[in-house]
This record gives C-alpha cells, sequence and structure tokens, in this order.
C-alpha cells in the first residue's frame, strides 16, 4: 500500500513526493534496529499529581499527573474540552519548543483544538526507530482515543496514530494546514476494555510505518515522505486516557 | 425487523411514581446536584428554538411524550424485561427514521432541529429496533454533546453494548436474576463508573443501583 491509495486521499505535495523518492532507497534497505543506549524511557515519579507534566508540553486540552493504582500517570482529562480551549501558557509553550517560530504553530494548533496533544521535551527531532506508550480507557461520551503524536513540525503539522475505544480501530491522520485527512486504517478491529492497559507502538524507518496494539500487528504502511520531527501524545474531543511508560528508541540512519 | 429486547427507561413514569412511595433516602438526588442542573440546563425548550416543529410534533407523539420534560429525564436505569411505553404512531415514526438514518446529508433531528425534547423522543423511538438503533446512536454521538443529551447517549450506548455481545461501562442496564431480583447487567472498570457518570450527567451509580431495585 501507497501513500496515493488512501480513503479520503492524501494531498501528495510536491516536496513530499521528491522526498519519497529520495528515501525510497532507505526504506527498500535492511531496516536498523533501535539504539538501546539512545532509548528513552519516560518516568513520572518526579511529576507532581494535579499539575501539568514536566516532561511533555500540553500544546492542547488538558493534560494532568494523575495516579492510578499508587502509580503517577499522564491524565488527558476530556472532560475539559468542551470549553475548547488551548492548554494553559500556549505561547510559552510553543516558544520554548520552536524559537521564533511559534506563532505559526499556535495557529495551526488553535485549529485542532478538537485533538489534545501533549509534545515530548525529551527529543527534538525523531527521524527513525520506535515510539510505544502504555493507555488506559477510562471514558469519553464520543470519543475513548490514545495516539502516539509524531512527525510535529513547527508549523503544527503532524501525523499520529491512534486507537478508538468506541470504534475499536487503529488509525493513522494527517494533520495539515489545519485539515484533519484520514490515512490509513488498520484492518483488524479489537475491541479492549476500559479499566485496562494496553500498549499501542509505531516504528518508522525511512517511509515505512508499522504499528502494533498490545504486540499485534496493526499497520505495515508506506508514507508519502520521511518523517522528521517532535513526537508526543495525542487524544481526541471528550476521551478520558490514562498514558504511561511513554517510551522512545531513535535508530540510526 | 429485529426486535429488541424490551426495555423500560426509568425516565418518567418513576418520578411521577415518586410521589406515591417515596424512595429510600440513598435513592435521593436534590434539584441542586450538578447533573440534575446539567439534564435541567440540557432539556430546557422555552426558548422555542428549533427549527422544525412538525416533525418535533410528530416525535414527541410517536414516542408517547405528552407534557413538557422535566428533569432529571434521563436517571439512566433500564430493567430488562419491563415495556416501555410508546404512542400509536411509534411503527410510522420509526420507519421514517429510518429512511432519514439512510439518506446521506439528510437533516437529522438534532436539538437544533427539533429541540430536546425531541431528541430524547428519538432515543426512545430507537429502542424498539435493532439496525435502527445502531444508526441513531452513532448519529447522536457524532452530533456531539449541545446536540444530543449525554446522559441518553451514555444509556444508549450501554443497552447496545450488551446488544452486541460487551459490558456496559456506564451502569445503566439491570436485568432480573435468580428470584426476581433486579441486578445490574456485566459491567466493565466499574472503578471509573462514577467518573463516566458525572461526564454523561447520570447519578452516582449507588443511586442508579438503588433506583433500580425500588
Amino acid at each position: 500500500m501507497t501513500g496515493q491509495d488512501l480513503d479520503g486521499g492524501i494531498r501528495m505535495r510536491k516536496g513530499f513526493a521528491i522526498a519519497s523518492l529520495l528515501c525510497a532507497a532507505t526504506s527498500l534497505g535492511a531496516q536498523v534496529p533501535a539504539d538501546a543506549s539512545a532509548t528513552k524511557r519516560v518516568s513520572f515519579a518526579n511529576e507532581t499529581v494535579g499539575k501539568e507534566p514536566a516532561s511533555f508540553a500540553p500544546m492542547v486540552g488538558s493534560w494532568v499527573m494523575s495516579v492510578d493504582a499508587g502509580r503517577k500517570v499522564l491524565f488527558i482529562d476530556g472532560r475539559v474540552w468542551k470549553r475548547g480551549q488551548p492548554a494553559g501558557e500556549l505561547a510559552d509553550k510553543a516558544r520554548e519548543l520552536y524559537g521564533a517560530r511559534n506563532e505559526e504553530f499556535i495557529e495551526s494548533i488553535k485549529a485542532f483544538a478538537y485533538y489534545p496533544i501533549a509534545v515530548y521535551k525529551g527529543l527534538d527531532n525523531f527521524e527513525n526507530g520506535e515510539i510505544s506508550v502504555r493507555f488506559q480507557m477510562i471514558g469519553g461520551t464520543l470519543d475513548r482515543c490514545a495516539g502516539i503524536l509524531f512527525n510535529v513540525k513547527p508549523n503544527g503539522d503532524y501525523l499520529t496514530v491512534r486507537y478508538n475505544g468506541t470504534e475499536d480501530n487503529v488509525v493513522l491522520w494527517t494533520f495539515n494546514n489545519g485539515v484533519r485527512k484520514f490515512v490509513n486504517r488498520a484492518p483488524t478491529l479489537t475491541p479492549l476494555e476500559l479499566g485496562t492497559w494496553h500498549t499501542l507502538k509505531i516504528s518508522v524507518h525511512g517511509t515505512s510505518l508499522k504499528s502494533w496494539l498490545d504486540d499485534k500487528p496493526m499497520h505495515d504502511y508506506t508514507l508519502p515522505g520521511p518523517v522528521s520531527g517532535k513526537i508526543g501524545v495525542w487524544s481526541k474531543t471528550d476521551s478520558m486516557i490514562e498514558f504511561d511508560d511513554f517510551t522512545v528508541a531513535p535508530a540510526a540512519k | 425487523m429485529n426486535r429488541l429486547l424490551p426495555i423500560i427507561a426509568l425516565a418518567l413514569a418513576p418520578l411521577a411514581a415518586s410521589a406515591q412511595a417515596k424512595p429510600p433516602a440513598k435513592c435521593d438526588w436534590k434539584t441542586t446536584d450538578a447533573w440534575v442542573k446539567r439534564q435541567a440546563e440540557f432539556f430546557d425548550d422555552s426558548k422555542h428554538d428549533w427549527s422544525d416543529d412538525t416533525l418535533r410534533t410528530a416525535l414527541l407523539q410517536a414516542a408517547g411524550i405528552g407534557a413538557a420534560l422535566t428533569a432529571p429525564v434521563q436517571l439512566g436505569v433500564q430493567v430488562e424485561g419491563r415495556e416501555q411505553k410508546l404512542g400509536a404512531s411509534a411503527a410510522q415514526m420509526t420507519d421514517r427514521l429510518k429512511a432519514l438514518a439512510a439518506a446521506r446529508g439528510s437533516k437529522w433531528p438534532t436539538k437544533s432541529v427539533v429541540g430536546a425534547a425531541g431528541v430524547h423522543a428519538v432515543y426512545l423511538l430507537s429502542q424498539s429496533d435493532t439496525g435502527l438503533a445502531r444508526n441513531i446512536l452513532h448519529r447522536m454521538m457524532e452530533a456531539g454533546p449541545a446536540e444530543s443529551p449525554a446522559a441518553d447517549v451514555a444509556t444508549f450506548e450501554d443497552h447496545m453494548r450488551l446488544i452486541w455481545g460487551r459490558k456496559q461501562i456506564y451502569g445503566t442496564q439491570f436485568r432480573l436474576g435468580a428470584g426476581g431480583k433486579i441486578e445490574l447487567s456485566p459491567m466493565e472498570d466499574s472503578a471509573h463508573a462514577d467518573l463516566r457518570r458525572e461526564d454523561a450527567g447520570l447519578p452516582p451509580l449507588k443511586i442508579g443501583i438503588c433506583l433500580a431495585g425500588t
């Protein structure tokens, strides 16, 4: 499957098309294993319950530290979504992440108020490797979404692979210039119980994107271009989700 | 037509009944409770700002809603095996809703179209047909909290999950157990149930269970 046979149609930019040609050799070659020494696993042990996390920059939505079974976890509280506000101190956080380009980022992010995101502060640029996160669905009347955010650009564009408990599926979405577009749905429907922990994982090698839910393969997809940008966690509208064990293992190019 | 198991939504009648036999104190709620106020706010049709009064009237008649709704409208207590009384035109309206659901781009009866009572009528009518119910649940979820009563959506989702062979998540569905005793139908993650119920504008689970048994 390629980036051109998308349900709903992803618009390939010229630059993307050229980039995909340039990196074709990379995706065809053997995949490079993740560098164990560079692996970063986020610990919430020193975070403060009830406060925003220090290790992530919440850009949209109410992301706060919570406790589950005595363990500190990152909680997206979708009940706050109805107010439709970006996270507090958005400008300061955007400036910290993207310096002079922060205004462009903010404008794009505001268009995505339905989609809470928190950007991981511990890695400036993710291109190849693996990202995983454990999540537990707590609630949400409209959505119960837990996603991995990647390819986050200074203009606010990004990609996400997410599980939605109201649809029981894993889907790759792209957000470009303020427009969200469906890219690819994993063929397997996987109902998950609320209040139970599960693991979502992606691997990126050149234009190859794979995903797993609880070690079950979901996606094996070819992106229209290589990945490069910040990473984090993603959710949607009124979802109430707990996240833990966010882990990134960058691989050599 | 694939008939659903007969159910009753203890949404309206129990309130009238409560005047005759006061439920135990632990079943009590106050009009100042957040979930009651939230329902009162949603079901306030006093502005008459819906766009299709003809359809609204037909929906209310079909669902057997004869008077203005007063909060709490949805207590989130459905007991399997008890009939919900609908109006004489229910079957006709159900067919009309089916046609609407099947037509792409049709004007679905949301709150801005038929008012809050009209949307509640759609919810009550949906319970009579599995295929229609699935469509309507998705329509109500898609419409969002401003157009669909969250308490109805939550109760509805629980009902459908049991039909689909899954466990409920809000704790709104009950069944008759051994000796005719009313018991909670299978549920997942009861630990966070009150968080979800609060978000949906339903009373705490202990009140729901208490009401189901009265």
